[in-house]
């Protein structure tokens, strides 16, 4: 097919046309960008079932479940940001020192509400506070996140001594409940997809981020804040990281100061494998979202084969080169 | 009639996405001669010379320069004696002025390495004597008309055969075009020749021995300049196009009620200008480019900043930021469709309804078949020729492009419409629809301006013209005045000639963004710590204590070494860390006590391999992959610590004693890894600033088509970084093995983070272009310092996180800062 209009291309008259053609091939494959994550999480699935149904039991799932879910309520706020060309590196820190927070503050005022607003408030500052540095002081996305993480672990460690500590039941019982058979990390990322995938695609605020992120001088000449909408992503994801935290922390039942290292590196592959490209502008977060339920998912189904954490981290970083060759196969077919 | 052809173009097309910006054209060179080459903005002048020159390759048609064949590759072209000015200049804006001279001649031009400085300002001086140019100065610091004139003075320095000036009296001060105009004459009696691009007529006859017109990419015939008069040129430069049809204008607006009214208002480039748009009324904005009629209008917009009043049908108006304008009912259409007009890769429906998504919601969601049918509506509306509205709009033609912005901003129901270049890049038939388009708006009261850098668009659209000159207004033409050869007179006797550019940059601000304030600066910090903690605590300067920390420098040092060859073409590698750990893991089954040394030989015989092949695998997925360096690295870091946790799952495998005891071999109290990685830094740092390959990789990094251009082949430049960088992790490995002291499958991963924050510390940009081993190094030796200090200073450790961070904000943020404020304006 991109052969036949490359070839009228050559010889008719109207060649702009012609080119309109063979892109619209070309759009028909981006819009398949975010669909392929469902069918690989589809097959996994089956896969699982057939190779090792124990992991498919109610059982297993609802183990594996309240990490899907929050992996991919950390990767909804890392695709956020590499929607407007970003990169959040302080994903540690950030889940970490909410873990902490949240406990600390619940045992100090004993009230369940005031900790997880008062999370979420110390949240949105640091994400002001990535959001200012590369918008405002054009610090690189990569180094200012860096640094800021680092700021945040110190933090981290200087409230714990480098020792977990332990979070109030309240917390727990949140963390830990079912809801209609399900856990509720789980019911949260979707609430959290959903929403933050609905204001995306149909809210003007939405819709005018998307324009930012493709190109911010173009969103600047119609008329849009753009700084607002760039240091509102981090906010976002600053708000993300921590409820991911205050999940974890619940969840596990201590908040410890290492529990955010292990969500950076996952929190990227979820959205590389997502879809959602480096490029800025486009992006989903429902991929994102599935993708962290296919990386959990996985992981279940490796460790049931009796592999080990080498394995693992064979297997996902496999994952991620085939999510990403998959796209640009077509285009280095055509020999773009 | 002497007549040997230097250049020949022969039947070529180039297609660009949406447009033929060149069709069939054919042109011949002859020696000694200066060869005009006429035409409209957009007609493919510069499109053309760029295929002359291979910087692009030809759809169809050959390009031979003194009979030979050039193929898309700028080197041949440059080789077979072709010299460009470009209207841009191709100069990689951190190289200094003589880096860039030596890198865009030809090699056979080129003086020794150590020379090139006292080379570059005898180039310098030939231009003229008062040269404001120091070989030294890196090229970003340097003002447009400087920048030109190194451009000028490149394509000199590589004695043409072909000398090709693009729009060259475009930045060029009036003493600076005599000395141009001198140089063409001595490098045609050479017998060489000039092609001479511009859409100055005037100029062209004074200095043309032969034309050769250009018009919507097709040739228009050659002619001697000498048997053609200022009208017939215009005539083919416009086509049949210069009785085009304008709209009719409005009839005696005076007693229409004012829409705009503009007073006082100042702003960067402009200042106390009062102007006011009546109803009906088209208002056009002309003068010299860069008087402050484009700055007015952006201002206007809330783009720029300004002060004064606007009101607009009675009502107070602000335009304090984008929005605030927006939402007061100003408009605007950029000039720079690509950059501030479209998002190319969204769809025609998506860019038509940004401007006016409010039209669309119901239930406080936007309605896609509200939205769609809207598009579809503009698009039928303005007869913009798309497949769909999905297509997305960076596929269609220039002129469907600007007709369908302009139709998203109508859409936004302006009252004040601002419009800036409102035809660049546009076909003929479609001008005609835009100017239609804007004289209805005008009819329905909405108060248009306009700036055109096409004076003859301006006398046929507008019904006043203002007349710019260094940011005021200082003429204004209305009803019968309103015609080309007033406007252009106006124009001209308003300002005939370009300012002087003040020094712009302060010194303080020019010496931290050079090489030296970084690493100065890093080593007062790594003293004054030092000096601080010794004078807290004795035991921080004793033997015992730099031995054990010296070493750490060595390996961290060595590891952003790496990072810094990758960093300077503008890459990052997350694979270090864990390749490091590998090399661990590795030599832990072969560097152990009681191997026989063809064991150990083989142990570094694989490291080498593995580690050479980590590098190749890794600029694969980056380069002919074209995946994201931060991805492609991370899919590494993720395998090679798979495969070392496979190895080892748990650390194991002791060194030998002989191994261990090598490494820890020291000279005094520095230890021989640490003098290894000093020395190493300062054989880096000379071949990044004296040899061809640290020029490469720095042109590179800084400015990928430029260095390109000037010759290097950026596929191999990347090649040996990323393997480059994996050396380097595999080196830094060695002395973290008297560290660890077995294969501990973890023991690399933080040295990924930790490398890059040393580098950048250093004072290396994350874009590329410009970096320091030196500055890397010391970077290592502040970073490993901060780990140290907490537990003699007695403070929690919590205090090497802060520092560390605090670290990396200060400096970046006094580097990114200081680089802005450095750069010419």
């Amino acid at each position: 097919m991109n052969m036949n209009s490359a070839i009228k291309l050559d010889g008719s008259a109207s060649a702009s046309v012609d080119h309109q053609a063979s892109k619209s091939v070309g759009f028909r494959l981006q819009v398949n960008e975010f669909a392929w994550v469902w069918i690989g999480t589809a097959v996994l699935f089956a896969i699982s079932a057939i190779v090792a149904p124990g992991t498919v039991t109610k059982g297993a799932l609802l183990a594996m479940l309240p990490f899907a879910g929050i992996l991919a309520i950390v990767a909804t706020g890392m695709t956020v940001v590499i929607q407007q060309r970003g990169l959040d590196m302080s994903v540690p820190g950030m889940v970490s020192l909410a873990g902490i927070v949240v406990a600390e503050v619940g045992f100090a005022t004993g009230s369940f509400l005031i900790a997880i607003v008062a999370t979420l408030a110390m949240a949105v500052v640091v994400g002001i506070i990535n959001g200012l540095l590369t918008a405002r002081v054009n610090i690189t996305p990569l180094i200012a996140t860096l640094a800021v993480n680092a700021l945040l672990i110190g933090g981290v460690r200087a409230i714990t001594g480098n020792s977990p500590v332990a979070v109030p039941e309240s917390i727990q019982a949140f963390a830990k409940q079912n809801l209609l058979g399900m856990p509720s990390s789980l019911w949260l990322a979707v609430l959290f997809v959903v929403i933050v995938a609905l204001i995306t695609k149909r809210s003007i605020i939405g819709r005018r981020f998307v324009a930012v992120g493709v190109n911010p001088r173009t969103a600047t000449a119609a008329g849009i804040m753009t700084l607002r909408y760039q240091v509102g992503a981090y906010v976002l994801s600053a708000i993300c990281f921590a409820l991911g935290g205050i999940l974890l922390a619940g969840y596990i039942g201590n908040a410890s100061h290492t529990a955010g290292n292990d969500y950076l590196l996952p929190a990227i592959a979820a959205v590389v494998i997502g879809g959602t490209p480096f490029t800025g502008g486009k992006g989903s977060v429902v991929a994102s979202g599935v993708a962290a339920l296919f990386m959990a998912q996985l992981a279940q189904l490796v460790l049931a084969l009796g592999a080990g954490p080498a394995m693992q981290l064979l297997v996902q970083s496999l994952a991620i080169l085939l999510a990403v060759t998959i796209r640009v196969l077509p285009s280095l077919m055509s020999g773009k | 009639m002497h007549s040997s052809i230097l250049l020949k173009v022969d039947g070529v097309t180039k297609l660009f996405p949406g447009v033929r910006a060149l069709d069939n054209v054919t042109f011949e060179v002859r020696a000694g001669e200066v060869h005009a080459l006429v035409g409209e903005n957009g007609a493919g002048k510069s499109t053309l010379m760029g295929v002359a020159s291979g910087a692009l390759s030809a759809d169809e048609g050959s390009v031979a320069i003194c009979g030979e064949q050039v193929l898309g590759d700028p080197e041949t072209a440059r080789d077979l004696g072709l010299a460009i000015v470009r209207q841009e200049p191709a100069l990689m804006p951190d190289l200094s002025v003589s880096e860039n001279l030596y890198l865009g001649v030809p090699p056979r031009c080129r003086p020794p390495m150590n020379q090139c400085r006292q080379w570059a300002l005898k180039l310098l001086k030939r231009w003229s004597d008062d040269v404001a140019v120091d070989p030294g100065d890196r090229v970003n610091t340097l003002n447009p008309e400087q920048r030109f004139i190194v451009e000028i003075v490149k394509a000199l320095a590589a004695d043409p055969k072909v000398l090709v000036l693009d729009e060259p009296t475009e930045h060029l001060l009036p003493e600076d075009v005599e000395r141009l105009f001198e140089r063409i004459k001595q490098v045609t009696e050479r017998g060489s020749a000039v092609v001479y691009i511009s859409h100055r007529i005037r100029e062209v006859q004074q200095v043309a021995d032969r034309l050769t017109v250009l018009r919507d990419g097709q040739g228009q015939g050659t002619y001697d300049a000498s048997s053609m008069d200022e009208h017939r040129i215009v005539e083919l430069i416009v086509g049949g196009e210069l009785d085009r049809e304008f709209p009719a204008k409005a009839i005696n607006t005076d007693s229409e009620p004012t829409v705009l009214e503009v007073k006082s208002l100042r702003g960067p480039g402009f200042s106390n200008v009062d102007m006011h748009v009546r109803r009906g009324e088209i208002v056009g904005l002309a003068g010299i480019d860069a008087n402050g009629q484009r700055e007015f209008m952006r201002a206007l917009a809330g783009i720029l900043h300004s002060s004064g009043s606007i009101t607009i049908n009675g009502r107070k108006a602000t335009n304090a930021t984008p929005a605030k304008a927006t939402s007061s009912g100003i408009r605007y259409l950029p000039g720079d469709r690509h950059r501030e007009g479209i998002m190319a890769e969204l769809s025609v429906r998506e860019n038509f309804s940004l401007r006016s998504l409010f039209k669309d919601l119901s239930a406080g969601l936007t309605s896609r078949r509200s939205e769609t049918q809207r598009a579809q509506q503009a698009v039928n509306q303005f007869a913009v020729k798309t497949p769909s509205v999905e297509t997305p709009i960076g596929s269609l033609s220039g002129g469907n492009q600007q007709k369908l912005v302009l139709s998203s901003v109508l859409a936004g129901d302006p009252q004040v419409l601002l419009v800036d270049e409102p035809t660049q890049g546009v076909d003929i038939g479609t001008r005609m629809e835009i100017y239609r388009t804007l004289r209805q708006a005008a009819s329905r009261g909405v108060a248009v301006i306009v700036v055109s850098s096409d004076q003859q668009e301006i006398a046929g659209l507008c019904d006043r013209v203002m007349i710019f000159s260094r940011g005021h207004v200082v003429k204004e033409l209305q009803g019968k005045d309103v015609v080309e050869s007033k406007i252009t007179s106006a124009v001209l006797t308003a300002t005939s000639t370009r300012e002087r550019a003040s020094e712009g940059t302060s010194k303080f601000w020019k010496w931290t963004a050079g090489d030296i304030a970084p690493i100065l600066m890093l080593a007062i910090a790594i003293i004054a710590l030092g000096a601080y903690t010794g004078s807290v605590n004795e035991y921080y300067f004793t033997e015992r204590n730099l031995a054990g920390v010296l070493p750490l420098v060595a390996t961290l040092a060595l590891v952003a070494f790496g990072q810094q060859i990758l960093m300077l073409v503008g890459g990052i590698d997350l694979s270090v860390g864990p390749l490091m750990g590998l090399v661990l893991v590795l030599q832990s089954f072969f560097l152990i006590e009681g191997a026989p040394p063809e064991t150990q030989t083989l142990g570094w015989a694989i490291v080498l391999g593995v580690v050479v092949c980590v590098g190749l695998l890794n600029w694969f997925l980056v380069d002919p992959l074209k995946m994201h360096p931060m991805v492609a690295t991370l899919v590494t870091f993720m395998a090679l610590q798979a495969v070392s946790l496979q190895l080892r799952p748990i650390p194991g495998g002791l060194f030998s004693d002989g191994v261990l005891e090598s490494l820890d071999s020291s000279v005094g109290i520095v230890p021989l890894t640490l003098a290894a990685a000093v020395i190493l830094a300062l054989l880096l740092e000379f071949g990044l600033f004296r040899s061809r390959w640290g020029l490469s990789f720095r042109g590179l990094g800084s400015r990928p088509e430029a260095a390109r251009v000037a010759g290097i082949k950026p596929r191999l430049t990347r090649l040996s970084a990323y393997v480059g960088c994996s050396l380097f992790a595999g080196l830094a490995a060695i002395p973290m093995m008297a560290q660890v002291g077995s294969g501990d499958p973890n023991s690399g991963t933080s040295y990924t983070l930790t490398s890059i924050a040393a580098v950048v510390i250093g004072g290396a940009s994350l874009f590329g272009g410009r970096g320091s081993f030196v500055g890397a190094l010391l970077g290592a030796l502040l970073i490993t310092q901060v780990n140290v200090v907490t537990s003699f200073l007695g403070v929690t450790d919590a205090w090497q996180s802060y520092l560390l961070g605090g670290m990396i904000l200060a400096s970046v943020a006094l580097y990114s800062k200081s680089r802005q404020m450095a750069v010419a304006k």
